[in-house]
């Protein structure tokens, strides 16, 4: 039986650490899309889920229910992630085992899409990237919680703390930014995303 | 209530883009798209703008964060459970003790002396009586039962506690070998991202190259040209002369 995010809570705040853990397993991943589409880098988005919910996990007994435990979640983490850019860290790079034959592995995986579609795919999606950076931090988190997170207007404007109105200006200027952003990538993105 | 739209409201067409807001405003604005070809461009180019966003897909590791599960608060040492050798070392040193006494007090199985003709009081305080002797036998025996009954478990703790180390370190390995495993999966797609990076760059250095080749010869030609109309000039003076 699948229980809901605030019977999960419920339990967890009586010290269930195995409820709360399945509340991890739940939100893990569209907590980690958040902060990599914001940070832009993957370690750096991981250490940010990961802090989001040991954060959340001490802090869950003053959760009293007043908003969602999902918005709760992605409040604590835009903060960590506020803060994570002011700090800008850098993690260091970890290496192959030695042992590890890559060749092997990698006919092993090899992915079903073609190297062509990876690479259109890859290449738009680097072209949004770079596009989304020329957005101010209130754009481009907006668009990101509208795009990627399915949330409404409201609830954009109790996560950044602002009107509703002020959500729909940063939404249409934030798009049209990177509506300009693409037109003068010119033709090729219009074929990246026929293709993709 | 009558719903009214503006043309060129920002806020109403952004809210109709991503279908919030209430049905009788979507009508209006839909209604007045197929008359205004401005708004419906740009509602058209934001549509397009928002499919281009899709592409945007971060890479998604194998996450597997876990709270840890809190260890129950260490008992103090006087109230934690001896271990096996300790217990039967106290079985032991207990049966010692009690041997010790025994022999003390004399021989349980040597046949009953004659009464002496010393004093009773003096009798019954150096030399104990058999059915004395009896009782401490049988309390001796009901002692030594109990520690062999209490001492017996510790036995099978220690080779369960074998069993369970093997299933740890085991547990253990195939965690290791499992981390490796992805690790190494992950770098092997790490790489194949790079080849695909790799290979965008280079068009897109093959793109600048291609361009600063364009404005280049453009320049070159420029100059060629401007060279050109200074030697006409020259000749024509110097014809002129």
């Amino acid at each position: 039986m699948t229980r809901t995010d605030e019977e999960l809570v419920a339990r967890s705040r009586t010290g269930d650490v195995d409820s709360f853990n399945q509340l991890v397993v739940r939100w893990e991943r569209p907590i980690y899309a958040l902060a990599y589409r914001v940070l832009g880098r993957e370690e750096d988005a991981r250490d940010v889920c990961q802090d989001t919910f040991l954060r959340a996990y001490r802090a869950l007994p003053g959760f009293k229910g007043q908003a969602k435990f999902s918005s709760w979640l992605y409040r604590i983490a835009l903060n960590l992630c506020r803060d994570w850019i002011r700090r800008q860290q850098r993690a260091p790079v970890s290496q192959m085992p030695e042992d590890m034959d890559p060749a092997a592995l990698l006919a092993e995986t090899e992915p079903a899409e073609s190297i062509e579609d990876l690479v259109a795919r890859r290449e738009l999606s680097a072209i949004v990237a770079e596009a989304m950076r020329s957005l101010s931090e209130e754009q481009r988190t907006a668009i990101i919680l509208k795009e990627y997170h399915g949330m409404t207007f409201q609830e954009i404007a109790d996560m950044q703390g602002c009107p509703l109105s002020t959500v729909k200006t940063r939404l249409y200027q934030g798009l049209s930014q990177l509506r300009r952003q693409l037109e003068r990538r010119g033709q090729g993105v219009a074929e990246l995303v026929k293709r993709t | 209530m009558i719903e009214t739209f503006e043309c060129g409201d920002t806020g109403a067409l952004v809210a109709y883009l991503y279908e919030e807001g209430e049905p009788e405003i979507r009508e209006v604005i839909a209604g007045h798209l197929t008359r205004c070809a401005a708004c419906s461009s740009e509602i058209d180019g934001l549509r397009l703008t928002r499919q281009s966003l899709q592409a945007w897909v971060p890479p998604m590791p194998e996450l597997t964060l876990q709270m840890p599960v809190p260890t129950p608060a260490r008992m103090p040492w006087w109230r934690a459970p001896l271990p096996a050798w300790a217990q039967a070392a106290a079985a032991v040193l207990i049966f010692g003790v009690g041997l010790s006494v025994g022999l003390v007090r004399g021989d349980v199985n040597a046949p009953p002396q004659e009464p002496s003709p010393q004093p009773v009081a003096t009798t019954t305080i150096d030399t104990p009586s058999r059915s004395d002797l009896s009782r401490l036998e049988q309390r001796l025996r009901t002692e030594m039962a109990q520690m062999r009954t209490t001492a017996a478990p510790p036995v099978r703790q220690a080779s369960s506690d074998d069993d369970m180390m093997k299933k740890v370190e085991a547990l253990v390995a195939q965690s290791e070998e499992r981390q490796r495993r992805e690790f190494t999966l992950r770098s092997v797609e790490m790489a194949r991202e790079f080849e695909a990076q790799r290979r965008i760059d280079m068009a897109t250095v093959r793109d600048t190259v291609g361009q600063f080749q364009g404005v280049a010869g453009t320049e070159i030609r420029q100059q060629r040209e401007a060279i050109d109309r200074i030697n006409n000039f020259i000749r024509v003076s110097q014809q002129a002369r």
